[in-house]
């Protein structure tokens, strides 16, 4: 399957259509956190995922040896061990078992290995019936599907739908009632699994110690799988592998919390070697267990320096759960086996790379899978690198060439070309906004006006400084202001006004004239050259400066220069030491005030004023951790805070993410002005330009009264952003 | 560990694993907990019964009595397919989960705990451990000669793959009775 650009914007289109995919996703996803919550109570997170990535580090380091001590140790006990080296060896030495041993009928329990290795269909050309038994898994054979949940594989399907495909398979027209659904397959598998002659098993670890095979499942059919069958075939990949039984305790601790939020799923099952098997005549006889340890692209990732960090996933799909592009859309858009980030990833080494090329646009940078990631994976790192190499190897479009080559890295051109980028707003701009946009572009302003390029940026407003003079005036408390693209340009009187509370609290803050943008977009457009062209300009902007701290309104620019840039430059001898100064000096604004205002209570704000709610920006939560700061000094200021529900929900911006998928963004967007509208506050405050841009854009469109909310903050808090709710509430 | 312990985890056990839909009962001896499973067979009118026998087992369904129904111990493959309810018993019991652990090397085993729409497990109160870790840690004690085949169960079989809607009961058991005994020895014994 090809994921070509424009297939993925038809999926796009035809998920985005079906209002009962995005209605399921969408519900899952909200009670999920919560749900996951709950489980993990009493456990020590950070912890036990700190506890994987180094089981699972070690044990891809050693991947080989490991695979031999595993074989070594399950054949001892009696099992067949069979090391795969691709999905054709793997295929061909189940289907000759199977022939060899007269097997007609197959029952498989679900594994995301065989899928990968396309089991089912060569089977079938063989001859063979292989029945899926998982019941997920099963509807999507009966009708002809491909799983879009690596846990969940059916999540995309309606019970109307199931008892449609349900009713072909037996004859009898069924009801769409789950329970009776739920029967039927219990009926019409329970014949499948005595009549077998092989059961085909996944598993989830494989320990080399012992031999030992852990299959983690909850519908019992991994139990009669491996229990009816008289031979057992386990297709498992490398990447399963653990050193020692001790390892399976955290992995089983956090495997169904992170996947369904169970505390443990309803049968866990280790496998050691053949057990008997019963046959119906009375006679037991010893079973034939082979397992097949596939290797298909897996040895390659391990020799990869980044991507090997890919091999600690231990498949429980919160990356997907989480993620705002998958609650849209699901799996389906991702065109393959495994989805969602580490889909992407895993699909790039198990099957082709150019499958990945298309796919990994989809992902928008907010970085919330990072946090939830059981084994610590930094998938938005991975993807980035992904996005690097596709663009190595297939070239980029002329114009991205252009950007990101000439433009970027000299400040004073493409400073100027935001210049002449305003006049050509112009025609099209009504009052601070820009409504429409001609042709192709129109897709950008559908609900949802743009803002227009300032008259005059932050750097004139405030009057740069090149840092001649920081010599000559050794400061012990210079404040260097980082103002972000966003922020110069659109909305400087954002950055006037944090500057005006930096300098009530009595720092002295310059505007060092070096600066540029801080590499994300770079970054995200897979130009780790540009990206870090731009963060050597930066570094030595400030530090020319001669600046005690960076401060900065943005957090994606934060996140950038407080801990990308180390990534970027920290293997560069001539840089480290400088990058780890200049990061160690990076501050959100908001945690610098904090942190020396005593939570706001050291400004001596004005009290009492308009209730507003919180918005959670990404960036600021999940990469800077702020969380507690930014509601604290809004309780400093008076302000009545009246939370929204999923205050952390992507608000669909993701910088040019925005103009890649608008219909994508459009849909986050909506989600979160529901959001905000139900909260029943004055206005919204938050703390990142770009959310600003999405959100402030969509309640304009709305045809709510929006303006920044400086003005009348400035009293209390005067950086605070914010959008005035009032009269979308009134009418 | 004292009788005070055992309470307070028994009743952790016993929280977790309703949550997840299995029922809990305690006996003190074979006598008490024959009756208790006399009362399920009754109730859920089961016409064929399967166990895997043990000593537990044996003891348990000698003090039920006969309930009318037949009951199966003897090549449980071709018995179990249509039983109505099936018995066995276990080795460990995990309180932070409401898990029950099985040696299931014995087809048997598997057999009567699968394919039956009802499975009664009984299991010796000092079988009970708190964590899921205690009994990983057991079984990382016997790592050298691992039992071929080990069974964590918790709750009934269940499934979500419809819409995500709840369902108990797919390819395992629909109602699993989990019947605590404190003292096996019964009359002769302890």
């Amino acid at each position: 399957m090809v994921s070509s650009e424009r297939s993925i914007k038809e999926n796009i289109g035809r998920a985005l259509a079906n209002e009962n995919l995005r209605g399921a996703l969408g519900r899952f996803g909200d009670t999920y956190v919560e749900s996951r919550e709950r489980a993990y109570a009493g456990k020590d997170f950070e912890a036990l995922r700190e506890q994987i990535a180094a089981i699972k580090r070690g044990a891809a380091e050693k991947m080989e040896e490991l695979a031999r001590r595993f074989q070594q140790a399950a054949q001892e006990r009696g099992a067949h061990v069979f090391r795969a080296r691709d999905a054709r060896e793997a295929r061909d030495y189940i289907k000759n078992l199977a022939l060899e041993k007269g097997v007609r009928k197959i029952v498989k329990s679900k594994s995301m290995a065989s899928e990968e290795i396309h089991l089912n269909e060569f089977l079938h050309k063989h001859g063979l019936e292989a029945v899926e038994t998982d019941l997920g898994e099963w509807i999507l054979q009966l009708s002809g599907q491909k799983p879009s949940h690596m846990v969940m594989p059916a999540i995309h399907m309606l019970r109307g739908e199931v008892a449609e495909v349900f009713s072909r398979e037996t004859g009898r027209q069924l009801s769409p009632e789950i329970p009776q659904l739920v029967g039927v397959a219990r009926e019409q598998l329970r014949r499948k699994f005595l009549a077998a002659g092989m059961g085909i098993s996944g598993a989830n670890i494989a320990v080399a110690e012992t031999g030992t095979l852990v299959i983690v499942t909850n519908e019992g059919n991994g139990r009669l799988t491996t229990t009816l069958p008289p031979v057992h075939v386990a297709v498992v990949g490398l990447e399963k592998l653990v050193e020692n039984f001790a390892h399976v305790q955290p992995i089983l601790e956090a495997l169904p919390r992170s996947a369904t939020a169970q505390k443990i799923t309803s049968y866990v099952t280790m496998i050691t070697g053949p057990t008997p098997v019963a046959y119906p005549d009375g006679t037991v006889r010893d079973k034939d267990l082979h397992i097949v340890l596939v290797d298909n692209g897996r040895t390659v990732m391990q020799a990869d320096p980044v991507f090997k960090e890919a091999l600690q996933c231990i498949r429980c799909a919160s990356c997907l759960n989480v993620c705002p592009v998958f609650q849209l859309v699901g799996g389906h858009v991702y065109g393959y086996i495994y989805t969602g980030g580490i889909g992407t990833i895993l699909t790039a080494f198990f099957n082709e790379f150019k499958n990945a090329a298309g796919i990994q646009n989809l992902c928008l940078g907010c970085e919330r899978c990072k946090r939830f990631c059981p084994a610590k994976i930094d998938i938005p790192k991975l993807i980035r690198e992904l996005r690097r190499r596709v663009a190595e190897q297939q070239g980029r479009p002329a114009v991205q060439r252009f950007m990101l080559e000439k433009v970027l890295p000299n400040r004073s051109l493409f400073h100027r070309l935001i210049k002449t980028a305003r006049l050509a707003q112009k025609p099209f701009q009504k009052g601070p906004v820009v409504r429409h946009l001609p042709l192709f572009l129109a897709g950008l302003t559908e609900g949802r006006s743009l803002p227009a390029i300032a008259d005059k940026p932050l750097r004139e407003r405030l009057g740069a400084w090149d840092g001649e003079d920081a010599k000559a005036n050794p400061s012990q408390n210079r404040v260097g202001f980082f103002a972000g693209c966003l922020t110069d340009f659109v909305y400087p009187q954002l950055g006037e006004a944090a500057c005006k509370v930096l300098r009530r609290m009595s720092s002295e803050v310059v505007f060092p004239a070096q600066q540029t943008c801080c590499g994300v977009p770079a970054m995200y457009m897979g130009s780790r050259e540009t990206a870090s062209e731009l963060a050597r300009q930066n570094i030595e902007a400030f530090e020319r400066a001669g600046v005690d701290h960076v401060v900065t309104a943005c957090p994606t620019c934060a996140h950038a220069l407080k801990h990308q840039y180390l990534e970027l430059l920290g293997e560069d001898p001539s840089w480290r030491e400088r990058t780890r100064q200049f990061a160690g000096r990076v501050q959100h604004f908001t945690a610098f005030v904090a942190d020396r205002s005593s939570d706001g209570s050291g400004l001596k704000l004005k009290q009492g004023g308009p209730s507003v709610t919180y918005h959670d920006s990404c960036h600021m939560k999940g990469c800077l951790g702020l969380v507690e700061e930014p509601r604290r000094l809004l309780g400093a200021a008076g302000l009545q805070l009246k939370e929204m529900e999923g205050s952390d929900r992507c608000c669909g911006f993701g910088g040019s993410y925005s103009m890649k998928f608008p219909e994508l963004s459009r849909h986050m967007l909506e989600k979160k002005l529901g959001a905000i509208e139900a909260a029943g506050a004055d206005m919204v405050a938050l703390d990142c330009p770009g959310c600003l841009l999405q959100i402030s854009g969509g309640l304009d469109s709305r045809g709510a009264c929006c303006r920044s909310a400086e003005d009348l903050t400035a009293e209390a808090l005067p950086y605070r952003s914010g959008t005035r709710l009032k009269f979308l509430l009134s009418g | 560990m004292d009788n005070l312990d055992i309470d307070g985890i028994y009743a952790n056990f016993k929280e977790q694993a309703e949550l997840i839909a299995a029922r809990v009962y305690r006996a003190t001896d074979p006598t008490e907990a024959g009756g208790l499973l006399a009362r399920i067979i009754l109730e859920l009118q089961a016409q064929k019964v399967v166990a895997a026998s043990s000593r537990l087992v044996d003891l348990c369904l000698e003090a039920a009595g006969d309930c009318g129904t037949t009951v199966h111990r003897e090549n449980l493959r071709l018995r179990a397919e249509d039983a109505d309810l099936g018995i066995t018993e276990m080795d460990l019991a995990i309180a932070e989960t409401g898990t029950l652990v099985q040696d299931s090397t014995d087809p048997g085993q598997r057999l009567a705990a699968t394919l039956p729409a009802v499975h009664v497990a009984l299991v010796r109160t000092d079988r009970l451990v708190p964590l899921f870790g205690d009994a990983i840690a057991w079984l990382n004690e016997k790592r050298t000669r691992l039992p071929g085949y080990v069974s964590f169960i918790s709750g009934p079989s269940r499934t979500a793959d419809i819409e995500r809607v709840l369902t108990i009961g797919v390819h395992g058991p629909k109602q699993l009775h989990v019947i605590f005994v404190d003292r096996e020895g019964g009359a002769s014994g302890e």
